[in-house]
């Protein structure tokens, strides 16, 4: 029963980062209909930056995610401003390789720059755990998780409850009527991308902690954000919270219960994923 | 013409001449990708190999020229540039070499050119299968058989003294980590261990907490992994958040993260090495006064004299023979015994191999303790005894 329950558990905690990355790329998606392949290099960028504050200026990983985020949110808003504002109307396959093209050069940069070595922060409270019903739970990852929960709430409320929220629903479902009423979509578009990479900005300082910093760090998350975001529904930013947590448990359970899981973990969640779009499709048939 | 054109075709023409008749020796290394902390190491090493040749009126009279690529520890890359380094700069003798997979991938190609192979690199038998009858091949570093014997060296000294019976084995799914694993387990219960888990994860995914929980679940004296340096920071983490009581961890990465052995988590965990900056004798100190006086600083990976003895002796073998005729060099690599900072090399047949450098007397288990690399065995070089259980 302890097995079963610290799986669960870590299961769990694992799923709080993921909806980090994946509410960042949904909100792009949902938002602004842009599938921004550079989205993992931003939270690669974010790692790094908080390599770079922990290793210069001693600073902790908790400040340095402030830190973070509004250095991503100004990088994002830079980057919209500058290239994404520009292919809003180009198809779709344009945008895509424009955003392939970010998250290649920001790669090649950090390489040229870092290296391609492996990076870690060391913090005092590494390895540290709280024991709660007899259960060890990792205080990193704990704080992580709770850091990701409390930003999603926020989203959450910003999105459902506040002016901003409601307009960028508005422009998410009509982006033409949002524009006749006199909202100005190209602000509300600006501040979702750049909350968007905000959110990857915090998530990279997370991972710089839980993994490391590398120039291929952003490739792994991404590559899930994506599965995500596809079992959610494109732009569904209450289905990332239980695509993660189905991701995060199912890799878990199939680690801990499967001999030689490790090796078939993500293979269960992409059997997971073309199940549901196989349902998806066969119930829009019908 | 003016004289400005006259000058600047006056030193291309120098230039020209001299590369023309320079010595060229191409590296293949990682600079990137999975392998690079070692790749970079490589660089540091050859660069200074590079100089001290040159400074010594180079080989054959001539100065040395090194070209080098990056294989980006990946075999797909790998083919193309070393295929570049044979076809489009010509190159006959190569060094370097640091992945298995990367090292099998050109071992078709090294054969189809007649290429010279110093090969400090790749574990693999693999790969010694695959170069078994090539009368270039000369390998420098240890086949993974002799590793593995020294690692279980140190396991039964540690079963000896400290009762350490229960291994836990976690291996990445790839090539470098799954290759032999069976092999290993049996080994470990031939030698009398208990082998109470082995689970494979995925490189980088840093996702250990289910196979610590599992761990967890059995008593665990020795927890062996076998992945890369991205996998030691969330591995030791976990361990240390599970409260797995451990005796000791034992790790086998090609190289470790920067800076690793500053963090607390490090602190006795323990691997295998070559080499140290410790170690006594005058090459190795001259090696690491050389390369402290270039870099500023002393690299603990030991790529780096792995990779300066891999360039020293082969100019040196060239220089010797007198000509760059593969046969002479050969003869010349094979009679030959070298002084270098990993000891004296020489080379003798391996299983397979008719020139095999290196055979795995040199290999250290060191500790990692007060943020250094302290090594605990053999007996004979150890500065410490081993800090068994681990804090």
């Amino acid at each position: 029963m302890t097995l079963f329950l610290e799986t669960f558990l870590a299961g769990l905690l694992q799923s709080g980062i993921y909806a980090l990355v994946a509410s960042g790329l949904a909100l792009s998606v949902g938002v602004i209909h842009i599938v921004n392949f550079a989205h993992g290099e931003f939270l690669m960028v974010g790692a790094f930056l908080s390599w770079g504050l922990f290793t210069l200026l001693g600073m902790d990983p908790l400040l340095s995610a402030v830190v973070a985020a509004l250095a991503m949110f100004a990088g994002g808003a830079l980057t919209y401003r500058t290239t994404i504002k520009h292919v809003l109307l180009a198809p779709e396959l344009n945008q895509m390789l424009l955003t392939f093209g970010i998250s290649i050069t920001l790669q090649n940069l950090a390489l040229l720059l870092f290296g391609g070595n492996t990076r870690v922060v060391n913090t005092s409270y590494q390895g540290e755990a709280v024991v709660l019903f007899g259960l060890s739970i990792g205080l990193t990852k704990l704080m992580a998780f709770l850091l990701a929960l409390v930003l999603l709430v926020g989203l959450y409320l910003m999105l459902y409850r506040s002016k901003l929220g409601r307009s960028m629903r508005a422009v998410a479902q009509n982006r033409l009527g949002a524009q006749i009423i006199g909202l100005d979509v190209h602000r509300i578009y600006l501040i979702a991308f750049g909350i968007a990479s905000a959110l990857a900005g915090v998530a990279g300082v997370l991972v710089s902690v839980l993994l490391f910093a590398s120039p291929a760090v952003g490739l792994v998350y991404t590559l899930k954000a994506f599965a995500i975001i596809v079992m959610a529904g494109l732009g569904n930013m209450t289905g990332v919270l239980w695509a993660s947590v189905l991701l995060a448990l199912s890799e878990a359970f199939v680690q801990t219960y499967i001999p030689n899981g490790g090796r078939m973990s993500e293979a269960v969640f992409f059997l997971l994923i073309f199940a549901t779009l196989v349902f998806r499709a066969s119930r829009g048939a019908r | 013409m003016t004289p400005n054109h006259k000058k600047h075709l006056m030193l291309l023409g120098i230039a020209l001449l001299s590369s023309a008749s320079a010595v060229k020796i191409g590296a293949l290394i990682p600079l990137t990708g999975a392998s690079s902390v070692s790749g970079q190491a490589q660089k540091n090493g050859l660069m200074l190999a590079l100089d001290e040749i040159n400074k010594a009126g180079g080989v054959l009279g001539q100065p040395l020229e090194l070209v080098i690529e990056d294989d980006q520890s990946n075999p797909a890359k790998a083919v193309p540039a070393f295929t570049k380094m044979v076809t489009v700069d010509k190159i006959e003798f190569m060094v370097g070499g640091l992945g298995s997979s990367t090292t099998l991938a050109i071992t078709g190609p090294a054969k189809q050119y007649n290429t010279f192979m110093a090969w400090s690199g790749a574990a693999s038998p693999l790969v010694e299968d695959a170069m078994k009858d090539y009368p270039y091949f000369f390998h420098y570093h240890p086949w993974a058989y002799y590793n593995f014997e020294a690692i279980l060296g140190f396991f039964k000294n540690l079963k000896g003294n400290k009762k350490a019976k229960n291994i836990a084995i976690a291996y990445e799914d790839g090539p470098f980590g799954s290759t032999g694993i069976q092999d290993t387990v049996n080994a470990f219960k031939k030698a009398g261990f208990n082998v109470v888990l082995t689970e494979a994860f995925k490189a980088g995914s840093g996702n250990f907490a289910p196979l610590v929980n599992k761990a967890k679940t059995q008593k665990v004296d020795i927890f062996y992994w076998v992945g890369y340096d991205v996998d030691a920071l969330p591995l030791m983490q976990q361990i240390k958040e599970s409260g797995l009581d451990v005796g000791i961890v034992y790790g086998a990465p090609p190289s470790w993260p920067v800076n690793f052995e500053k963090n607390k988590l490090a602190q006795g965990v323990a691997s295998l090495t070559m080499w140290t900056p410790e170690l006594p004798s005058t090459a190795s100190k001259n090696f690491v006064k050389a390369y402290k006086a270039k870099y500023g600083n002393i690299t603990d990976e030991y790529f780096a004299p792995l990779a300066y003895l891999n360039l020293k002796t082969l100019a040196e073998a060239i220089n010797k023979a007198g000509s760059l005729n593969k046969d002479k060099v050969a003869e010349v690599m094979a009679k030959s015994t070298f002084d270098t900072p990993l000891g004296k090399l020489n080379f003798s047949p391996s299983q397979k191999i008719k020139y095999q450098g290196f055979k795995g007397s040199n290999w250290v288990t060191f500790q990692f303790r007060d943020e250094k690399r302290i090594p605990v065995f053999p007996l004979k070089v150890a500065k410490k005894t081993v800090l068994y259980p681990m804090p």
